[in-house]
Order: structure tokens, then sequence, then C-alpha cells
């Protein structure tokens, strides 16, 4: 029972599953490594402090870095099977996007219903070329975002997603 | 900016020539009424009040007849100074209809702003009366906006004849229909102040912490000790003063009938107008608490598109703006619900529910889990300690969403959730059948795009 709580994604393909599902840039996963680099840089800086001062015992700074270490090969190792776990497939009449390894999920967003489609980059995607694509409906919780596509396939998908929109606006 | 002398003081003035207008006729403009700066003086008072009071207090200065007379005095140039700021806000203040027939609004000392309210997208127009404008029989309006960010538009004060007529006129010329100056409108609901009492007592939070401050007290005065008296005061303190503004807040809630929606009256101190346009309704959900049940009790929560998902919304007024009865009997809440969407029998629904496994996710709710479709509406329930049961139709379905967490995972169970605009009611099968529930998800999708 439990083997299946890490079971990888796709769990059941169903008819309506079958179709050329998209998958994302490999290079979101080396962003998301270069973040996670990042988000390393204080945790680094505590280990040295604390190996510093001699009021902590000097057991605790040895001990925090190995767990750090672990918890980072971890995400490491995790972040690639995310990526990998992105997929999104544009139906005649909707979008289709599912994502998560522990936390699975599947969005159908009706295109009749999109508010408005946003293409956004921050500077480390930028600097990998890739981009990711949010679709808004009126619901806060639709959360639709397919990231890691290169700047010209996200131009695409937001011209092609605005263009379906347009035409079966409703909803509200 | 309209030149200044053609502007009117009085809304009310003119209001004949508006309705005997086409409705997308130009008109105004207009200001507030002359007294509103007094008014806003008048209720920045208590404010001033407390200050002047810590200040004498912490300054350490004897209570005396001339302190008194300086304190009024000080108390009075602070709310005059006010008053000035405002006389200067109320001057630049004007509204009109502009030649498209929406309502257009100047305002701002320092920053200057002009608003153009698209009347097709008003959500709902409120008049509130607060205490202080309530003296002078005065109201502000107060017009929700669909869209994100600050989208109410405040227009304080006018006298509460000229806010209702300018409501009147609003809501005509967004409806966009013919003369509407006397809207008919007729009681279909109203809440007894014992029955509103009872059931906020009732409520689960609250009967769990009144029951809970019981039984600190009692363990206290048979041990003797007194160490738990400061807790109790908070767990019976905080029920206690929530269900005294509640009980305020909703005081007299009234819910009557007219052509252009549904219409809400409550409050005791500050009486407030709401009115839910019709069709205006994203989803609907019933609530019922344990200790309701016996009386057979429900409270009816709404989403509305506009309302709720502004961050200008205070905290205070976001939990009313969802309600549409705070408490009534199952019949009336559902012959209410029956008015703001039509072809619901929640009665008739045919419920499918959560697999028996589910009692390991969730071992408490897990046999109230379930879900229902009839082909123009979707349903869901959860709960089992206070039952929620909501309701959205498939032509308000803004996206169907899949979920499996990794315990879902293991006992072969997933959620699907069906997106409604920003509010308190959301609409979730939780913790089905895994492949059952995706493949509903994929036929709601269906049904919301064919829903019209």
């Amino acid at each position: 029972m439990w083997a299946k709580c890490f079971a990888t994604m796709n769990p059941s393909p169903s008819a309506e599953d079958e179709g050329d599902w998209q998958s994302v840039s490999p290079k979101l996963a080396t962003a998301r490594r270069i973040s996670l680099l990042l988000a390393y840089i204080p945790v680094l800086a505590v280990v040295v402090i604390l190996s510093r001062l001699d009021q902590v015992p000097w057991q605790v700074a040895p001990l925090l870095g190995v767990f750090a270490v672990i918890a980072g090969v971890w995400a490491w190792w995790i972040i690639g099977r995310r990526v990998s776990s992105f997929g999104y497939l544009e139906r005649s009449e909707d979008l289709l996007v599912r994502s998560g390894i522990l936390f699975q999920r599947l969005v159908i967003v009706p295109y009749g219903r999109m508010q408005l489609v946003d293409v956004t980059a921050g500077p480390i995607d930028r600097s990998l070329g890739i981009t990711s694509v949010q679709l808004h409906t009126a619901a806060a919780t639709t959360k639709a975002v397919i990231p890691g596509l290169t700047p010209e396939i996200a131009a695409q998908v937001r011209d092609r997603l605005a263009r379906a929109g347009e035409s079966r606006s409703s909803g509200l | 900016m309209p030149d200044d002398d053609q502007i009117g003081d009085s809304f009310s003035q003119e209001i004949g020539f508006q309705f005997s207008g086409s409705m997308n006729e130009p008109g105004g403009p207009w200001r507030v009424n002359r007294i509103s700066p007094l008014v806003h003086a008048v209720r920045t008072v208590p404010a001033w009040l407390a200050i002047v009071f810590i200040t004498a207090s912490a300054l350490g200065v004897a209570l005396g007849p001339l302190m008194f007379v300086l304190g009024v005095l000080a108390i009075a140039v602070l709310a005059g100074v006010v008053a000035l700021f405002q006389f200067i806000a109320w001057k630049r203040l004007t509204f009109w209809f502009d030649a498209e027939g929406d309502l257009r609004v100047d305002s701002g000392v320092f920053t200057r702003q002009q608003r153009r309210v698209q009347l097709s997208r008003v959500q709902a127009v409120d008049v509130v009366q607060p205490v202080a404008a309530r003296l002078f029989s005065m109201a502000e309006i107060v017009i929700e906006v669909a869209g994100t960010g600050e989208s109410r538009v405040k227009l304080s004060y006018l006298t509460t004849d000229e806010a209702r007529l300018l409501r009147e006129t609003i809501l005509a010329r967004a409806s966009d229909s013919a003369d509407q100056s006397e809207v008919e409108t007729t009681v279909i609901a109203q809440v007894p102040g014992r029955m509103l009492a009872v059931s906020l007592l009732l409520r689960t939070s609250t009967a769990g912490l009144l029951l809970l401050t019981i039984i600190i007290l009692a363990v206290n005065i048979r041990t003797e000790g007194l160490s738990g008296v400061g807790i109790a005061v908070i767990t019976g303190g905080v029920p206690i003063l929530t269900v005294i503004a509640e009980f305020i807040r909703y005081y007299g809630f009234t819910v009557s009938d007219s052509d252009d929606g549904v219409r809400l009256k409550y409050g005791l101190l500050k009486t407030e107008h709401r009115t839910i346009p019709a069709g205006r309704v994203q989803a609907v959900e019933i609530v019922e608490p344990l200790l309701w049940r016996r009386k057979n009790w429900v409270r009816v929560r709404v989403n509305i598109a506009g309302v709720g998902n502004s961050s200008s919304s205070s905290s205070s007024s976001s939990g009313a703006e969802a309600l549409l009865t705070p408490v009534a009997t199952r019949e009336d809440a559902l012959s209410l619900i029956s008015r703001i969407m039509p072809s619901l029998d929640i009665a008739t629904l045919v419920w499918h529910s959560a697999p028996r496994r589910a009692r390991l996710r969730s071992p408490i709710q897990w046999s109230f889990l379930a879900i229902a479709w009839t082909g123009t509406i979707f349903a869901a329930r959860y709960g089992r300690v206070t039952r929620h049961t909501s309701v959205i139709p498939d032509v308000r379905t803004q996206s169907v969403r899949w979920t499996q967490g990794f315990f879902e995972r293991a006992l072969t169970l997933a959620s699907m959730h069906v997106d409604s605009t920003p509010g308190l009611v959301s609409i979730s099968g939780l913790h089905l059948d895994a492949d059952f529930a995706r493949t509903v998800a994929y036929e709601q999708a269906e049904r919301a795009l064919h829903a019209e």
C-alpha cells in the first residue's frame, strides 16, 4: 500500500486523457535547481556562524550541515521528477494541465472561461530562455500554470489560447 | 471636469428629469450633500476623544473644569480641521452620468482621481448608514463593480431619500430596463430576533467554546484554584462578543424580492441594504451546524461575482457580503434559493458517495462526503459536525480540477473541485474513488462547455 504513495505520475489513463500531451522544457529543472542553490546561501551562512560560536556545542554545525545536504539532494532529485510531471494538452474546447508528484493535480479550463493569459519570466528563467504561461479565469482557485516553455512556444500557446477564448467567451 | 457653476448641489432636484428621459441620457453633474464635511468630522469625534483623554492621562493632568473646557476645545479644533479638509474634498467631488450613460466620479484633494463606473459591470449597490450619518439622517452609497483590485466606489453622504433614489437610478440604468423609479419590493423572509440570537449561540464553534468555559470554571471551583480563570475569560469572552457583534450586525435581517434582484436589509446600529442583482449569483452553500439540525435551521451563503475579491473590502464586511440569510428554516431557505437559482431541487438530487475506504482518510466526515449533478448544476457536500452542501450551476463553472494527495493515492482516492469566483463557497467532492472522480471531472468540464 505504501509503495503506491510514491507511484509515478499518470496513474490511470482514461479515454479522455488520450491525446498529444506536451511536456515542458528540461531547462525548467535547471532554473529551479539554481534557485534551490540560491536558497542554500543563507543556510550556509547559518552553518558557518554556528560553527564559530563558542556557546553552541561543536556537533551542532556539522549535524545541521549534513541534514541540509541530505534535504538538498532530495530536493534536487524531486525537482527533476516534478518538472517531468508537468504536461499540457490543448483540446478543441478546453486546456488540460497536469502536474505534481506527491500531490498530483489536473486542471481542465474551458477556453470560454478564460479571462486573461499571462506570460511571465523571472531573471533566472530569462537567462535560460524559458517562460511560463498562466491562465486566469474568474475563479482564483483555477491556478493553471504551464512553466518552462521556450518563448516562441509560449507566445504561440498564448495567441492560440487568446484566440480560442475570444470566440467562446461566456460564464459570468 | 465639469464647469464649477453648473454643478447641482442636490441630486434629487434633478432626478425627475432622469426618469422621464432615456436611461442612457447624460445627467448631472452633482455634488454630495453639503453637510457631508460635518458628518465626516462628527465621525472622527470618538477618535479625538480617545486621543485627548489618553494624552491628558499620560501627562498626568488633574481633571478640573478648566481642563474639561480645554479638552472640549481641543476636540472642536481637531474636528474643525477635519471638517475643513472634508470641505475641500466635498468641493472636489462631483459625479455625473456621461454621454454613454456610465457613472463618472471625480474626487481627491491631493491626488485627483477620475473614475468611470461602467454600469453594465455593477454587481451591487448598497446604501450604508453609519451611526454618525444616521444622526443627520444621511447615508452613503457603496457601488461594487466586477473586477480585481480597488473595485468599490463610495459616495458619502446623501440624504437617505437621495441615496435610495440614486441607488434605484444606478440599478435601473445598470439593468438597462425602462422606468423603474417605483421598484416593487415584497418581503419574502424575515429573521426574528430570538431565532437569530439562539442560532448564533448554537453555532458549533460558539457552543463548543462556551462548553469549554463551563468545564474550565467547574474544574476551577472544584480545585479551588484560580489558574484557569484567565483562560475562561478568553474562551468565554470571545464567543460572547462575537455573538453580540453578529446579533447587532444582522438584527432584523429582511429579504425582499424586487424586479432587479433580491434585496437584503439588516443591522441594529448601522442599517445596511444590499441588492443581489438577478442572475449574478455564482454559487450557493447551505450550512447546517450540529446543534441547528434538531430545529431544522440552516444558514445560506452565496458567491457573487466582483464581491469578496477586492482587497479593499474590509474584513468586517466581507462575511455579510456572502450571506443570503444568517438563519432560516430549511423550507424557507430552499424557497429563497429557488428565487436566485431556479431549476434547482436539492431534495431530489442523486448523491454519489465517497467509498467506504475513505474513512481511513477522513474518519469523521467520510460518510457525508458526496457529489451530485443534474445536467444544469453540480453539487458537493462535506462536513459532519457542521454540514456543508454547495451548489454551482454548470454555466458558472470556471474550471474543473482533479487532485490527489499521496495518502489519497495509497487508498486509490482522489478529490475533484469545481472552481467558482472568489468567495466563501467552494465546491469540492473530497476523497472519491480516483477513477470515478476523474471521469466526473471530465464530464463536468464537458457540461460546463455546453451549458447555456
